[in-house]
Formats: structure tokens, C-alpha cells, sequence
């Protein structure tokens, strides 16, 4: 990391944090979204981006987080933070639980699995009397975009830092050693189930706290938009848009998805999301590695960047 | 016990139709190593053919299905020649995000085209239906079931014994040798995209017959088409059929004991023991 880089950052971060002050309250709102957006982002990062699994299932995490807090503050009646706790406890438990089989898988298998995941657990879900069946659960209203829009924003710092720890960290190491060469990584001496699963908790940890404050937020939750399965591949297509396996590269594909995606719904309503799946397709085909490498290498080959990654994956 | 019989033909009936969803997934799977998250907007599409045909042209469902068939076939054809081949060396998670992108894509446009309103395709038969001892067999059911069961082994014969048939199957187990052999693989490619796209085609103009369409079906008729390939394995597409009808009977069974709700968790908690238990499918190698 350079030496500008840093109070780049900061400096970035304190006009992030000063938003709710000068923006305007949707300005703040879109924000919120935006950047729980970027936490499931960094979230996924972590199994996907660094341990190299594909996962389609972390939306199950966020449907946890936000289950966790309902259920707490709605039928126990007890404080937020305390549903908070909750929610990630369930997603530790999932994680381990359910990790343990299905980290076994590779490639197409293990995405296809853990997409399999969700779609059970919203019908699980949506069976269980506690977490008002298919009809959802309503939660005390708390009007504070504020209050939201910081806890959101200290979150993603949270998870950014800890993928910043993960990048300079024995453990760290270790997932990256997975990704490239599971076998070697084993022979090498690195626990590949304990660190996976760790991976994958880890991951969901970040998620269901995402999940817990847009409960909270938007004061209404069913399994439908709770375990909501397009929204997983929402926080994949950010992830590799700005550049998977790097500290930095979801946040920008997040927020700059976001921002183009809110743009479009407000000018051009009807073909917004034919619009963001045509940004997937070309993203793919141009810069398949991503936003950050992107950035990195257009100062040095241009145009011809996008040539070359064509006529690296083509037939 | 008639009521149980009843549940079984249903869940076989509809097992059929289920075979042909995935069995153009499992053919692109196999040979293309490409995950077709768009199958089930291309089923979407061929049900949207075969219903223009039927309202605007009055062909009848099942003798317009050649026609969405070649209509299919030419729209995964240019697909991959003109896009997909572009991406197949990449990594395997990029050929999920592209094909995840042209779902989405596919269901704008049908939305704009067709509008979001359900359609059915009704035939002047699709109300009858036979008595066969305790059970009843609904004409149109049983039509688009035993039309599934000759596509199925219809490709599997295709697959085995005709020129093309096996260029497929050398490609899928080599790629350099099969080249070396003179295969051209670009066409061969778009060739068995378009094969599978086709099958989807059909596949969407027989569930037209049995369901409503609207275009927001794809998704979970992916979901499902994913299920059964991998249960049946990629190996064979007789393995398909195997696939089909177990989830077909499974979710019936499931619907009528422990209730609608549990049908997909029925069919994709088998989905997971599978994977977990025999990741190469129930009648595939073991890995």
C-alpha cells in the first residue's frame, strides 16, 4: 500500500461519513442500501474472492441476520443489539453445520449446492410459526437514517479491514493457498476443512449483521425478499465487477453498480435491469478480472486490454 | 391407496416433462463445461414460441414443436457463435456470471415483448382425459410426457450412433484430440448449444401445455433442470430420465404428505444429499 494511498482512504471515508450531514434524505437511503450492498460484497469476498468458492448461498446469511433481529425484537421483545448477536449465532451455526458437507464440493457443484440451500431455506422458513410463516414479521418502526446509515458505513470498515487483515495474515495466506492449489495447500500443512469453514462463518458473520440493520431498517421482513436468491447474485456480479480476491475492489463495484443501477431506475425506468444485465455480459467478456485490474492495466496496454482478454478465453 | 396411485402417475407425468428441461442443460454442461444459468429463460422463450403459434398461426402445441425446435435452435446457434465462444476458456465462475447475465437480459426483453401477463396454451383437448382403473390420465399430460420420453431417447440414440452425435461425445472427453480429428470447434460448439437451446425450446412448448407461462418462470425451472442433471448424472442422457421422474415423484409425494410449501424442499434437499453423498449423480461413476 503506497504511502498516498492511505489518506486517500481516510479522506474518502470521512466523506462517506459525513454524507447524512450535507445529502438529502434519499441521497442518505440510497446510501444505506449502497453500502450494505458493498458489506455482502466484502462478505462474499471472503469465500469467494480469497477461498475461491463459489458461493450462491450467502444470501441465506443476510436471510438469517435479518430473521435473527425480527424474531429477537419481535417475539422475544428484546433490544436490537441482542438480535444482532442472535443472527450471527444462526449463522455461525448454519455455516459450520452445513459448511462442513458442502465445502467437500468443488467448482459448479459447490455453487450449485449451496444455491440449493437457499431456495430450501426460504421454504423452511416460510413454515415456521416463530418466524411468522410466509407472512413475515413487522418491526418496531425506528426512524433514524442516520443511526443506519453510520452502523452500516462502520461495517464496512469492519469487513474491510478484516479482509485487509486476511490479505497480510497466516490465515489469509492460507485461503489464497486453497484457491490456487487445494491439494498443495493439504500438503503443505494448511487445515484446508477448519480454514474453509472458518472462511464461510466468517463470511457469514458480516452478512447477517448486513441483514440484522436492513431488518431493522426497513421494519419489515418475509422469506421471500429475506432469503432473496437474486440477491446473491447481486453481491457476486459487485464483487467481480470491482475485482474479486482484492481489498478494495467490491466496495468500488458496489457502490459504483449501485449508483449506475439508481441512476437508470430514475431516468429510464423500464429498462433499467435489462441495462444491468447487459453490464454483466459485457463485464464478463471485456474485463473479466475485474474494475480494480482493469484500472491497473488500461494506463499501460489501452485499448488493446480489452482485445487481449478476448483472445485469452475465446475458443 | 387410488389416491396414492393417482400421486405416483403425476409425479411420473410430470417427471417426463422435467427430463426434457434438463436434458439441454446437462448436454451444454457436459460437453460445453458451461453451467447454462439462462436454460430456464430459454424454456421461457420456446413456451412464448409455441404460444404465438398456437394463438396467432392456430398450429396445434404439439405439431408446431419442430418449428419452435429449428426457432430455438437458430437463437443458441448464434448465441454461442456470436458471444459465448468469446468466454469458454474463461474461468468457470465467469461462464455462470455471463449466462446469469443473459437470464436477466432474456427476461427484460419477454417482459417487454409479451408483457407480464400469465398465458396458457389450450387446445380444444386439454380438458380430457382417460380413466385407467383407479386413475386419471389427462390427455395433454400424457402426450407432452411420452413426446419428452422420445426426445430423451431420441438424443441418447443421436448421441451414439450418428456422425455429429459423436463428434459431440469425442469434444466432451477431449477437446485437443477431437480437434486433431478434425472437428472444428467453433461450430461443434454453437452445434450443441444449439442442440440444447432446442430441446429447451421444446421443453417450453410442452410445459405450455401442462402450466401457465409468464416470463418470470425461468429461474426455477433452472433450478430444477440443475437438480435433475445432477442426479441422473451428466454421463448419459437416459440418466436424465431417471432424474426427472425421481423429482417428479418426490415432489408430488412431498406435496400431498407434508404439504405444497415442502415440494421444492423436497426436491432440493435431495438435490444437496446427493451432491453431498454421490457428487457425480446416483447413476454416475463414483468420484
Amino acid at each position: 500500500m503506497s504511502a498516498l494511498r492511505v489518506p486517500l482512504i481516510l479522506i474518502a471515508l470521512a466523506v462517506l461519513a459525513a454524507v447524512p450531514w450535507f445529502g438529502s434524505d434519499v441521497l442518505v437511503q440510497f446510501g444505506i442500501n449502497a453500502l450494505l450492498l458493498a458489506v455482502l460484497a466484502q462478505g462474499w469476498n471472503i469465500i469467494g474472492g480469497y477461498t475461491g468458492y463459489a458461493s450462491f448461498g450467502n444470501s441465506v446469511f443476510y436471510g438469517l441476520g435479518s430473521y435473527g433481529v425480527a424474531i429477537a425484537m419481535v417475539q422475544w421483545e428484546l433490544p436490537f443489539a441482542v438480535g444482532l448477536v442472535f443472527g450471527v449465532l444462526l449463522s455461525v451455526i448454519f455455516a459450520v453445520l452445513l459448511g462442513i458437507p458442502v465445502l467437500r464440493l468443488r467448482g459448479h457443484y459447490f455453487a450449485i449446492a449451496t444455491l440449493a440451500l437457499a431456495q430450501v431455506m426460504t421454504a423452511i422458513v416460510s413454515n415456521v410459526k416463530l418466524a411468522g410463516q410466509n407472512i413475515g414479521l413487522v418491526l418496531p418502526p425506528l426512524n433514524n437514517d442516520l443511526l443506519f446509515y453510520e452502523s452500516a458505513l462502520a461495517l464496512l470498515v469492519a469487513v474491510t479491514l478484516t479482509i485487509w487483515w486476511l490479505s497480510r495474515s497466516r490465515f489469509g495466506f492460507g485461503l489464497i493457498a486453497i484457491r490456487e492449489n487445494e491439494e498443495g495447500a493439504a500438503v503443505m500443512g494448511v487445515n484446508t476443512t477448519l480454514y474453509k469453514v472458518m472462511a464461510f462463518a466468517l463470511s457469514g458473520v458480516f452478512s447477517a449483521l448486513a441483514g440484522g440493520i436492513h431488518a431493522y431498517w426497513v421494519t419489515f421482513i418475509d422469506p421471500e425478499s429475506a432469503f432473496d436468491i437474486s440477491l446473491n447474485v447481486k453481491m457476486i456480479i459487485m464483487a467481480v465487477f470491482g475485482g474479486p480476491g482484492t481489498i478494495l475492489g467490491p466496495i468500488v463495484g458496489a457502490l459504483s453498480l449501485s449508483a449506475i443501477s439508481e441512476f437508470l431506475s430514475s431516468e429510464i425506468t423500464s429498462i433499467a435491469g435489462l441495462f444491468f444485465g447487459i453490464v454483466v455480459v459485457a463485464a464478463v467478456v471485456l474485463m473479466p478480472r475485474g474494475l480494480a485490474d482493469m484500472l491497473r492495466r488500461f494506463r499501460k496496454t489501452g485499448w488493446r486490454y480489452f482485445a487481449e482478454n478476448i483472445r485469452a478465453n475465446r475458443l | 391407496m387410488d389416491l396414492l396411485a393417482q400421486i405416483l402417475i403425476n409425479g411420473v407425468l410430470l417427471g417426463g416433462l422435467y427430463a426434457v428441461m434438463a436434458l439441454g442443460l446437462a448436454l451444454v454442461w457436459g460437453v460445453l463445461n458451461i453451467v447454462n444459468l439462462a436454460h430456464g429463460a430459454f424454456i421461457m422463450l420456446g413456451a412464448y414460441v409455441s404460444w404465438h403459434l398456437y394463438t396467432y398461426l392456430h398450429i396445434d402445441p404439439f405439431l408446431g414443436l419442430p418449428i419452435t425446435a429449428v426457432v430455438m435452435f437458430a437463437v443458441g446457434y448464434a448465441m454461442q457463435r456470436g458471444l459465448l465462444n468469446l468466454i469458454v476458456r474463461a474461468p468457470m465462475f465467469n461462464t455462470l456470471l455471463i449466462t446469469f447475465g443473459i437470464e436477466v437480459v432474456l427476461t427484460y426483453l419477454a417482459q417487454l415483448a409479451f408483457s407480464a401477463d400469465f398465458r396458457t396454451i389450450n387446445p380444444s383437448y386439454a380438458g380430457d382425459s382417460f380413466q385407467f382403473g383407479p386413475v386419471v390420465l389427462p390427455v395433454a399430460r400424457l402426450l407432452a410426457f411420452g413426446i419428452a420420453i422420445i426426445l430423451t431417447v431420441g438424443m441418447w440414440l443421436f448421441l451414439l450412433h450418428t456422425k455429429l452425435g459423436r463428434a459431440i461425445r469425442a469434444t466432451a472427453q477431449n477437446l485437443v484430440a477431437a480437434r486433431l480429428y478434425g472437428v472444428e470447434p467453433r461450430h461443434l460448439y454453437a452445434m450443441t448449444f444449439g442442440i440444447g437451446i432446442a430441446l429447451a425450446g421444446a421443453a417450453g412448448g410442452l410445459y405450455g401445455t401442462v402450466s401457465q407461462i409468464n416470463p418470470y418462470i425461468g429461474a426455477s425451472l433452472t433450478a430444477k433442470s440443475f437438480a435433475i442433471s445432477i442426479i441422473g448424472g451428466l454421463e448419459n442422457p437416459l440418466g436424465v430420465i431417471v432424474g426427472g421422474l425421481f423429482l417428479g415423484i418426490i415432489e408430488s409425494l412431498a406435496a400431498l404428505y407434508i404439504g405444497p410449501t415442502f415440494a421444492d424442499v423436497a426436491s432440493f434437499g435431495v438435490l444437496v444429499l446427493v451432491l453431498i453423498v454421490r457428487p457425480s449423480g446416483l447413476l454416475g461413476k463414483t468420484a
